[in-house]
């Protein structure tokens, strides 16, 4: 309903642009191109009255959201932006050892300061982002629970956590989370680009970062294998 | 209404500036705290284009129809033109091409404001705005200084006066509208900028946005350059390419800025720096391009490209002048927010040769700046100079090659900071590879004809002007050194990213080929071999460029049957003949209506073996008897291009005068072009995004990569369907070949981005279901 709207004068913007390809490609293949310049032209008019028209209207009246215009609202803050600089100069820097620009000891100090680097900045965009979270998370869970999908706010929260998506933020805890979907590459080289505090997962024995909760390879849960680890021995 | 078309049309050119002012106006207001009214802005701005669009066929219609009530029409078209050069007259003439220069930019305002959609909501009113602005300037430009639609004084007339032969040629359809398409693109990286400064969003959000726009700038001025310089060789027929012409030298002003653009963008993007910088830059080429158009305009420095003597100059200044001190004043206002970051941490790296590059590529403008002006500007105090190309030339070595070093250095060296030790290994091969090829340059150049020095006068005494007569006359083994060792630079990028990846797939117990390798590799990171490859293409045409210093020429005049040498080759002279009329001449050139043409036959041999027939021309179009044409008759190799030009023919004795040209290497620089616009393509490719809609994204991607690939084979194919359209031969079979040419291209054109899309869709169905398939497993 609310997309209705928004494609209102851009479907028929697009109707009117086929209609008149189709006409001035008939009509200059029959009566000539000059024909076929005036139906352009016809087309163009029509085109104008109904974008002139739509804008003065949506000027005038309320137009309500769309989905993509809600989201682009949310635009990133600039530890956001830092936070992409740094990880993107993690990135470099894993490239760059591998060809061999960079000497080893160069590289484990830059590492080491990338890293802190990226680690305060996520931790500061997961703080600013705190209150907002907690906030969708509540609406969530009273809507589950109008739903009739959850009893009480309470009782579900791991499910609602795991169904909150990417877009509503990484969890409040200080863990780097990848928070955009582009980001998943930047985030794993961030990670992967700490090899000495390292546990290897069980599942295909790639190493991970010790405080890591799942592997970065095959995504299996780590505090499970480590907890029935430990209960094993 | 249609009794006064002009009017019409003038009207119609109203309608654009009020849409811009009420799209303007509103723009403003979304971004004033009205943020709802966004949708109306972005509505006015598609309704504004549309305009523009429509005035554009309006004025082809004109053309068509032959409407000479319109002094433009009746001025620069006539009725003996065929429909393709009646409608290429549309940017033939100051006014009309003003509207094609709308129109181009409605075009980049569309798609824009159609790619911003939701995103970059707090920019994109400024953008908006901005661009709106630009446009309005265009339409006051046209409105109260070259109206397109302007009635003919004399009434309507019974023909027209015809465009100018020197114009009705295959460059003039596609080397306007490309070089306009790179300077009107420049727009777009200044409308974003401009909202940066309004809104202070001075992070990397905005760089991001403007990264695509630019590079699609940068490719386009390159590829209107390149046909600019194509055009001059093929056309002009003073067996040359780049002439240091004022208008060539501000088509090619604003390519340095850009060049240098996409370089600090780069370390904007990974350190938070030179933001000042950057945004100076993008400000700088836009202000470029007016200033480039200004001076192709206004006529105040004479050059080939003029347009008639105006007013218009005046409005470009208040222009140019409104748009620096707007963005001065915005960059002032900004300046606390401008600071960097983080700071150069060392001056081994790659963000320290790309400041020093960035510095060497604007000095270089700057030199050409100054230059291009000096004679304009020395008539201020009194003096009255020329500046010509030798004095470009020879400053311009030393410049372009210390740009020509460093492009070769700066990939060497990693971010922030490079260890003595991966220097040392990186440089190793490079600089190896151009000392041994000096070396054998050295010792063995003068045999093949190819010296490693060629002695050139002082220009002027003192020491100044003695280490450039040094520097030239080294030039060639220089250069020959340089353009190895960036071979070798990128050959040992390419190199250690393969054997990277390879290696790091070998601890994974995967085995990638070197070629699977080198696609991924490619792949993974398009910008930066991408760019690589446009350093290859650019280390080509300066082997082209360096071909030059051993540029043959001779002067010559043959009766029929004699012969003459130059270099290796031997040129007899068969003898004349005209067409229409002589039997020899082929069907097309019997048909043509619109002018006499005299060839030249001439029968070429190297080394005693027969290569082949010459045939120089002079065409007299009958609307301009008093000028006729020069037509160059060219045989090219990679090696060397023959260049033939005829000077006269005796009506009676049939004895003519002719200019010979040996041009070694110049076809690498059009090999270089093709491949710099090659790596740019790859830089630009779409990433297809995996968002909600996958079918539509590879459509998406799969039309617009097979468009792309398209024009990049339309525009290679460009020299050789341009001598088959504009340069009839006597009839051989191998030349009747090449006519089906243009059709099958243009044919291709159509079907290209429909066989995209379809492998698009096709590739996105496979994707999906194995996806599919893949989840249910």
């Amino acid at each position: 309903m609310k997309l209705k709207s928004f494609s209102g004068p851009g479907a028929l913007v697009g109707l009117i642009a086929v209609t008149t390809l189709l006409t001035a490609v008939v009509s200059g293949i029959v009566l000539g191109l000059g024909t076929a310049l005036l139906v352009v032209a016809g087309g163009a008019l029509a085109a104008v009255l109904v974008l002139l028209w739509a804008s003065v209207q949506s000027l005038a009246g309320e137009t309500p959201l769309t989905l993509d215009e809600a989201i682009g609202m949310g635009a990133p803050s600039a530890e956001e932006e830092q936070k992409r600089a740094v990880l993107r100069a993690l990135k470099d820097l894993e490239y760059e050892r591998s060809v061999g620009k960079i000497s080893e000891e160069d590289y484990r100090e830059f590492l080491a300061r990338y890293r802190a680097e990226a680690r305060r900045l996520i931790a500061a965009v997961d703080e600013s982002l705190g209150p907002a979270h907690a906030l969708a998370e509540k609406l969530l869970a009273e809507r589950l629970a109008r739903a009739g999908l959850a009893d009480a706010p309470d009782a579900k929260q791991p499910e609602s956590e795991a169904a909150s998506s990417p877009e509503n933020g990484a969890p409040v805890s200080p863990e780097p989370k990848s928070e955009a979907p582009g980001e998943t590459s930047a985030d794993a080289s961030a990670e992967s680009a700490m090899p000495d505090s390292a546990e290897a997962c069980a599942g295909c024995g790639t190493l991970n970062d010790a405080d890591a909760r799942f592997c970065k390879r095959c995504g299996r849960s780590l505090e499970l294998a480590s907890a029935a680890q430990e209960s094993d021995s | 209404m249609w009794q006064s078309l002009p009017e019409f049309g003038t009207g119609v050119i109203y309608a654009i500036l009020v849409a811009a002012a009420y799209t303007f106006a509103v723009a403003l207001a979304a971004g004033r705290g009205h943020p709802r009214l966004l949708q109306s802005a972005r509505l006015g701005a598609y309704a504004t284009s549309a305009i523009v669009l429509f005035a554009v066929v309006l004025l082809s219609y004109a053309f068509v129809s032959h409407d000479f009530r319109i002094r433009y029409v009746s001025r620069y078209s006539d009725r003996s033109m065929s429909t393709t050069y009646l409608l290429t007259s549309l940017w033939g003439g100051q006014d009309g091409s003003l509207l094609w220069w709308s129109f181009l930019l409605s075009g980049y305002v569309t798609a824009c404001v159609a790619w911003l959609k939701g995103r970059y909501r707090q920019l994109q009113p400024y953008v908006i705005a901005t661009l709106m602005v630009i446009v309005a300037f265009f339409a006051v430009l046209m409105l109260f200084s070259a109206n397109p639609f302007e009635a003919s004084i004399a009434g309507a007339r019974p023909d027209g006066d015809g465009l100018n032969p020197l114009l009705q040629n295959y460059w003039m359809i596609i080397h306007p509208p490309a070089l306009y398409m790179g300077f009107v693109g420049c727009s777009v990286p200044f409308a974003f900028c401009v909202a940066a400064l309004v809104t202070g969003r001075l992070d990397n959000e905005w760089i991001v946005a403007v990264r695509k726009w630019m590079l699609f700038a940068f490719l386009f001025l390159s590829i209107g350059n390149g046909l600019g310089m194509a055009w001059a060789y093929e056309e002009l027929g003073w067996g040359g390419y780049w002439a240091w012409d004022p208008v060539e030298n501000a088509a090619c002003l604003p390519w340095f800025t850009a060049s240098a653009y996409v370089h600090s963008t780069m370390i904007q993007e990974r350190r938070n720096m030179l933001k000042l910088w950057n945004v100076v830059l993008i400000c700088t080429t836009f202000v470029l391009t007016i200033f480039g158009t200004f001076l192709t305009r206004a006529g105040i420095i004479t050059s080939v490209h003029s347009f008639a003597q105006s007013d218009i100059g005046q409005y470009f200044l208040w222009f140019i002048g409104i748009a620096i001190a707007a963005s001065l004043g915005l960059i002032v206002y900004r300046l606390p927010l401008l600071k960097a970051r983080s700071e150069l941490e060392s001056v081994a790296s790659r963000e320290a040769m790309f400041v020093i590059n960035n510095w060497a590529l604007l000095g270089a403008m700057t030199f050409i700046l100054c230059a291009t002006m000096y004679p304009k500007l020395s008539e201020l105090w009194g003096e009255n100079t020329t500046v010509g190309p030798s004095f470009f030339n020879r400053w311009m070595a030393p410049i372009g090659l210390l740009i020509f070093l460093l492009m070769g250095l700066a990939p060497l060296f990693g971010w922030r900071k490079t260890s003595n030790d991966a220097l040392k290994r990186a440089l190793a091969f490079p600089v190896l590879s151009g000392l041994v090829a000096m070396t054998a340059h050295a010792l063995f150049g003068e045999r093949l004809g190819y010296a490693a020095f060629v002695p050139k006068d002082p220009m002027f005494p003192g020491v100044v002007g003695t280490a450039l007569q040094k520097v030239a006359s080294a030039a060639p083994l220089i250069t020959f050194g340089l353009v190895v060792f960036n071979v070798a630079v990128i050959a040992q990028e390419f190199y250690r990213g393969v054997r990277a990846r390879q290696s790091s797939a070998s601890k994974r117990n995967e085995r990638e080929s070197v070629l699977v390798a080198l696609y991924r590799l490619v792949d993974k990171s398009r910008r930066r071999y991408g760019g690589y490859i446009v350093h290859l293409g650019i280390a080509a045409m300066f082997l082209g460029f360096l071909g030059s210093a051993w540029n043959l020429e001779r002067e010559v005049s043959l009766a029929p049957g004699e012969s003459a040498s130059v270099g290796r080759y031997d040129i007899r002279y068969v003898g004349s003949r005209m067409c229409p009329g002589n039997p020899r001449c082929s069907p097309e050139e019997q048909a043509d209506l619109n002018k006499r043409m005299v060839f030249a036959d001439l029968e070429v041999s190297r080394d005693g073996a027969p290569v082949g027939m010459l045939a120089p021309a002079k065409f007299i179009y009958h609307k301009s008897p008093e000028s006729p044409t020069t037509e160059v008759s060219l045989r090219r190799t990679l090696r060397e291009d023959l260049y033939a030009v005829l000077g006269s023919v005796n009506a009676e004795t049939k004895r003519a005068t002719f200019k010979f040209h040996v041009n070694p290497l110049v076809g690498w620089v059009w090999l270089g072009l093709f491949v710099l616009v090659g790596g740019a393509t790859i830089s630009l490719w779409p990433e297809v995004s995996l968002g909600t809609s996958r079918v539509w994204a590879f459509a998406r991607a799969g039309a617009s990569a097979a468009t792309g690939t398209m024009l990049a084979i339309w525009l290679a194919m460009t020299p050789a369907i341009a001598s088959a359209e504009s340069r009839p031969r006597p009839p051989a079979p191998e030349l009747r070949a090449a006519s089906p040419l243009p059709r099958l291209v243009s044919s291709g054109g159509i079907a290209a981005p429909a066989a995209g899309l379809g492998l698009g869709m096709v590739m996105a169905r496979l994707t999906t279901r194995r996806e599919k398939r893949r989840g249910s497993s």
